[in-house]
């Protein structure tokens, strides 16, 4: 039996040790996206493999992925077989966080010779093999190196075979292999600090300890759920898709919420079935993306664990866009994926107005560059982010990254990187979707190609052919667009970019929330005066 | 006239306004706290040194130094009380400053708002310019169209411009040109271009720190030059010297240039007190715990300097959020703020467990045991309800005391909670201290270090009474506590160094790069940088420290290493400099480098003087050590509430001993000590303790 004081100041404890070993991810990973994007996760299990806490600024993506995985590699292997010093890998989709960036490892953790834990890691690493970042693929075995849950670690040894065929299989095995030995570091972190705070207050297991927290979790979730009416709320949307042999456009995305009895359940029959490219978002993804926009209209100041998605359930039909199996290419889950909390957002308007935003001009977009200039190869990824949707209280913020968290490009950053100059990056006046509160707006670049050797350009984009809609009456954002010298492109193809091409980048604008009507005019003077609204 | 024989010191808080007086010949001090004046903020201070004067009955000629530190430029940026400003930027990019990064500093609140851009959007004018990042020449500055967007600015009445140009730290020419131009049309209109301010690569951290530069500005001149004049007036001629976020100190023409560096003057003045207090007693490597009554504060000392950070931000839009406030990109005594103090609420949160904080009860209600109208028990109540404070001697006797009130307020949330009253109060208590620890942890695995090779020193009025369990918590087994702990940082300013930062952004490979044009710009920048010194009449041969901010080809941040002198002009330098950063990269992830290229993206120089050069030995407490009286305490290790000796600081003598569980009270704070604690009362007058 615990009381109040010492579960929370044990949790405290066990949050704080998470994100001590966040920080050790974050200190030593080569991967930009590690560093600049906490694009890596760390999560303390039980030995059930259910979440006790995963660190604080880690990305929504990773909400009960990892978890996931423990299960995965627990089922597979079992209790009895695991030894102080092992450590599990694999970035199996399926078993992981979606797609095959992300190496996951997962340390069983003893204790006085009891297994009592499991420390659980992911980070996005520099190069995994395959093809450039883009939704070319058509199946999975050309988007790189697929590791199924294997031994990395035997009582400490590392498995020499793994390592060479890792090395060999990616573009940068000094970092990509660099980001994996931080991970390690970071377990290893959790594995003392959680030894410790056993032998502090003298645990044998964690169980009283988990079970406390994730009912405490799952009660305060169920409170939280009773407030919204129960039914059924419907809603879809439709995206741009794809053009081409095999693959459909728009696509459709459909949500059943049904809200009954504490609980909240998404069933996303109806989406649009699994593609021959690389934009199908495997359901450990769907689960982490619905949760994660329940968590934001409910209860967004408790820390993520078992307890408080437990009430939380996803269905989606095997073979669709949100819920692919094998081999479907997956490298860009996050197209459709983030797509994922904007319908669970439009089904809770119905029954919570005023706890949720209208569509943002999500998701990110980027665009790689790819060539050679004055002997020296370079590959660039530019980030782009449109509009927030438009809030109950408030205007949505302009370019913003939602659901995920990636930075933008500084420009004098990209100018250093490839030979491009960026003649100007800057909002889009009228790109929010009008209403009560209007969207927030998306920007404009213009990137010149000065290299002499031209280009490959990749990209990925949403939202340029259906706009983000609004909410309660508000209006849909501004379209996004890709025009290169002059000419609309199509994005889902390359292109090759001349010395002097210039490439005009618009991302979307986000949808307004309520009555176009009702909007202040002391806000409608104010976009005047600042331009935020198109001329005339 | 007498011989100028002792140093002033100057702390401008939000409440109030401290004033030290220290006697360089006797090592005696004085102190006095009085009331800040918003509005006119020189009055308060004058007001305090004439009467700090008359006490000491000294004519002002006898003052030799003053150092001021001031949250005053702090304040008006998160208050948005600066100039109207304007912004002039490169074509294309009025909106770097509104757009900023594009991500959140909160994941899961859907309401988000980023701070409001210090300069609206009708006030950033663009001008045809380009440099690119080599510095070619790309689109030449159009003067006839700056004249007319500048014009567009004073027709809108702004007292204050910024330059913003891409790739003007590479090369500043337009900047300057465009510069040297405004001043021509403009006179008497202060203008701030970026590379002066913040030459650093990132355009959008350079002109959210070039602009808060110009907002502050015309504030900065106005106060800094009145404040000398008036001290001037009253008879004190000693220069006046200001505190940088840095630690170090200039003069006031250097804070005017870029008022930024000023921003956390006041905390660098605690860090610094940290790194004497602790030099005293011969630790060099300190974990400082400074707890008031709305916040903690923790800074890193080691090697007896205080952790320098090269950037942080102002004007948080969530308090205790990273990420949610302007990025300023200055160098600045690396501090954690965490929102828990003395007037830190606790409540039960929706899960049913208990909660300490950030929202805090302040001086007004102030906590439950105040009588002052708070209801909701504080932090401060939980520490007076387990007998560590002393409802008699509270901040010295001023303020009365309520155990009543603070004690049924306790027991209606041990009532929520389950709990009886004592296990609600100690459970606050812990809580802090588990969150201190917490924060502390982190902070220190961001270093690569491990908290037990640190000493605890703890400040302010709450840093002593959590500091034992703090300690315990972290496994540190050495905690100081300075003579007043709660006067502690004002210190900080009577023995800072001299210091000057510089930085510029190269591009160097160190095994290929242009050996010569790296030695070049370390040399021009250490001119620079030695001159400011100079000119604040603090000598002509300092220290001169040069770094760089390396990093691994494809690696996304840069490691700040301290570099061997100069000059570097042979292959035996790239060896040595591959060196030295290879020293600080194992240190710092314990891991052997990559097998890939290394390259240096900034050079940095850090001029200064050597630290205070009078003795402060004279700090050590009067004679006369006794227990003044005993008071039930309740200890965790003890299981319970034991009678604890009440010691009085004032009467402790150096070399005295005493065991834990014990209580010292001094005016401002009261030491706690758990059972087991070994203290000892050093010649320097800190309290040692020795944690088992």
């Amino acid at each position: 039996m615990l009381d109040a004081v010492t579960i929370e100041i044990m949790w405290t404890r066990i949050v704080s040790i998470v994100d001590e070993a966040a920080k050790v991810i974050a200190r030593t990973a080569f991967s930009t996206l590690s560093n600049d994007a906490n694009d890596y996760a760390c999560v303390l299990t039980d030995a059930d493999g259910a979440s006790l806490a995963q660190n604080t600024y880690g990305i929504p993506s990773f909400i009960a992925t990892l978890p996931a995985t423990v299960r995965h590699v627990l089922a597979e292997f079992g209790a009895a077989s695991m030894q102080d010093g092992d450590i599990y890998m694999t970035n199996d989709p399926w078993l992981g966080t979606g797609h095959l960036p992300d190496v996951c490892l997962v340390k069983p953790l003893f204790h006085a010779g009891q297994l009592v834990a499991f420390a659980a890691t992911t980070s996005h690493v520099p190069d995994i093999g395959g093809q450039v970042r883009s939704i070319a693929p058509r199946e999975i075995y050309e988007e790189g190196l697929h590791i199924p849950p294997v031994l990395f670690l035997r009582g400490g040894m590392p498995d020499a075979l793994l390592v060479k065929l890792i090395r060999l299989n990616v573009r940068t095995p000094d970092q990509t292999m660099g980001d994996v030995w931080a991970q390690v570091a970071a377990l290893e972190v959790m594995e003392a600090r959680l030894r410790q705070l056993m032998t502090d207050y003298a645990l044998t297991s964690l169980s009283t300890l988990a079970n406390e927290i994730y009912d405490r979790s799952e009660r305060a979730m169920r409170t939280a759920i009773r407030t919204v009416p129960e039914g059924v709320y419907h809603y879809e949307m439709q995206t741009d898709g794809m053009a081409g042999a095999g693959m459909v456009s728009p696509f459709t995305l459909r949500v059943a919420l049904t809200v009954k009895d504490g609980r909240i359940d998404a069933d996303y029959t109806g989406t649009t079935a699994q593609q021959p490219c690389a934009i199908n978002c495997p359901l450990t993804y769907t689960y982490a993306m619905t949760a994660y926009a329940v968590r934001c209209a409910l209860l967004p100041d408790l820390p993520n664990n078992e307890g408080m998605f437990r009430p939380v359930g996803v269905h989606a039909p095997e073979k669709t866009l949100l819920n692919p199996i094998f081999p479907a290419a997956v490298g860009g889950r996050a197209a459709t994926g983030h797509y994922v909390p904007v319908l669970v957002f439009g089904a809770l308007h119905q029954a919570l107005p005023g706890k949720v935003m209208a569509a943002p001009g999500s998701p990110l977009w980027n665009m790689t560059l790819i060539g050679e200039d004055q002997g020296r190869r370079y590959a660039c990824v530019l980030f782009f982010n449109g509009g927030l949707g438009g809030r109950a209280a408030s205007d949505g913020v302009s370019c913003l990254s939602w659901p995920s968290n990636i930075s933008t490009t500084p420009v004098e950053v990209a100018e250093r990187a490839a030979p491009v100059l960026i003649r100007y990056k800057r909002l889009t006046p009228g790109s929010g979707g009008d209403g009560t509160h209007r969207g927030g707006l998306g920007q404009e670049a213009l990137v010149e190609l000065r290299g002499a050797a031209g280009s490959s350009a990749f990209f990925m984009t949403e939202r340029t052919s259906i706009a983000a809609p609004g909410l309660g009456g508000g209006d849909a954002g501004g379209l996004g667009a890709v025009i290169i010298d002059g000419v609309a492109a199509d994005t889902r193809r390359p292109h090759h970019l001349q010395q002097g091409s210039t490439v005009l980048i618009r991302t979307p604008g986000g949808g307004g929330y309520g009555p176009v009507a009702a909007r202040d005019p002391a806000l409608r003077e104010r976009d005047r005066a600042q331009d935020y609204v198109s001329v005339g | 006239m007498s011989i100028a024989t002792h140093w002033l010191g100057i702390d401008i808080g939000g409440t109030f306004t401290d004033v030290v007086l220290y006697d360089t010949a006797g090592g005696t001090s004085v102190s006095l706290k009085v009331l800040t004046t918003p509005g006119d903020p020189q009055r308060a201070v004058l007001r305090a040194v004439r009467e700090m004067l008359e006490r000491a009955a000294l004519p002002a000629s006898a003052i030799g130094r003053v150092v001021h530190a001031t949250t005053l430029f702090t304040n008006a940026l998160i208050e948005r009380r600066g100039a109207v400003t304007g912004l002039i930027t490169t074509e294309g990019f009025r909106d770097t400053l509104e757009i900023g990064r594009e991500r959140k500093y909160d994941l899961y609140d859907i309401a988000i708002e980023n701070p409001a851009p210090l300069v609206p959007r009708a006030l950033r004018q663009e001008v045809a310019e380009r440099i690119g990042p080599d510095g070619d020449v790309i689109v030449p500055l159009d003067l006839a169209d700056l004249r007319a967007k500048l014009r567009v600015l004073q027709d809108a009445g702004v007292a204050s411009v910024a330059i913003m140009f891409l790739h003007s730290y590479a090369d500043p020419t337009h900047e300057k040109m465009a510069a040297r131009a405004i001043a021509e049309w403009a006179p008497g209109l202060p203008v701030t271009p970026s590379h002066e301010v913040a030459p650093e690569i990132r355009e959008y951290d350079r002109a959210s720190t070039t602009v808060a530069s110009a907002y502050v500005k015309p504030l900065a001149a106005r106060y800094l030059q009145s404040l000398s004049d008036e001290l001037a007036a009253i008879g004190v001629t000693a220069p006046l010297l200001l505190m940088l976020s840095n630690g170090g100190l200039t003069h006031i023409g250097e804070v005017i240039r870029n008022p930024v560096q000023m921003l956390e003057s006041g905390p660098a003045a605690g860090a610094l007190a940290a790194a004497f207090f602790g030099a005293r007693d011969d630790c060099s490597e300190l974990l400082g715990f400074d707890m008031g009554g709305t916040t903690a504060k923790l800074s890193l000392v080691e090697g007896g300097e205080p952790l320098i950070a090269y950037g942080f931000e102002a004007g948080r839009q969530k308090r205790f959020m990273e990420g949610s406030g302007l990025p300023i990109r200055i160098s600045t005594v690396e501090l954690i703020e965490i929102g828990a103090g003395g007037g830190s609420i606790a409540r039960a949160d929706a899960l049913g467990l208990l909660k300490v904080g950030p929202d805090s009860a302040g001086s007004e209600p102030g906590p439950v045991c105040y009588g002052q109208g708070g209801t909701q028990p504080t932090v401060t109540d939980a520490n007076l309800l387990l007998g560590y404070l002393n409802p008699d001697f509270f901040a010295g006797g001023t303020i009365h005391i309520d155990v009543a009130q603070a004690d049924a307020a306790m027991r209606m949330l041990a009532e929520r909670l389950g709990l009886t009253r004592d296990q609600a109060a100690s459970g606050i208590h812990t809580l802090v201290n588990e969150t201190m620890a917490g924060a502390a942890r982190v902070h220190i695995a961001e270093h690569g270090r491990d908290p037990r090779g640190y000493a605890l020193l703890v400040t302010g009025g709450g840093g002593p009474v959590h500091g034992y369990g703090v300690a315990k918590r972290l496994g540190i087994t050495r905690l100081i506590c300075p003579p007043s702990p709660g006067v502690a940082s004002a210190w900080g300013l009577l023995v800072a160094p001299a210091r000057v930062d510089r930085v510029r952004t190269i591009t160097f490979p160190v095994q290929t790069g242009d050996l010569a044009a790296l030695e070049a710009a370390y040399v021009a920048l250490e001119r620079d940088a030695s001159q400011v010194v100079a000119d604040a009449g603090l000598g002509t041969a300092p220290l001169v420290q040069r770094l760089a901010d390396g990093r691994y080809v494809g690696q996304g941040f840069a490691l700040v290493v301290p570099l061997p002198p100069g000059p570097y002009d042979s292959d035996d330098s790239r060896a040595a400099l591959t060196a030295a950063f290879e020293v600080e990269y194992r240190r710092k992830f314990a891991r052997s480098p990559p097998d890939v290229t290394l390259e240096f993206i900034a050079a940095r120089v850090a001029v200064r003087t050597p630290a205070h050069d009078g003795d402060l030995a004279g700090l050590a407490a009067e004679a006369g050590g006794a227990v003044k009286a005993h008071r039930p305490a309740w200890f965790a290790e003890a299981g319970g509430f034991v009678d604890t000796p009440v010691y009085d600081r004032t009467r402790m003598a150096a070399g005295d001993t005493f065991s834990g569980p014990a209580l010292v009270e001094d005016p401002g704070s009261t030491l706690v000590i758990g059972p087991g604690g070994q203290c000892r009362v050093s010649q320097s007058g800190s309290i040692l303790v020795e944690l088992a």
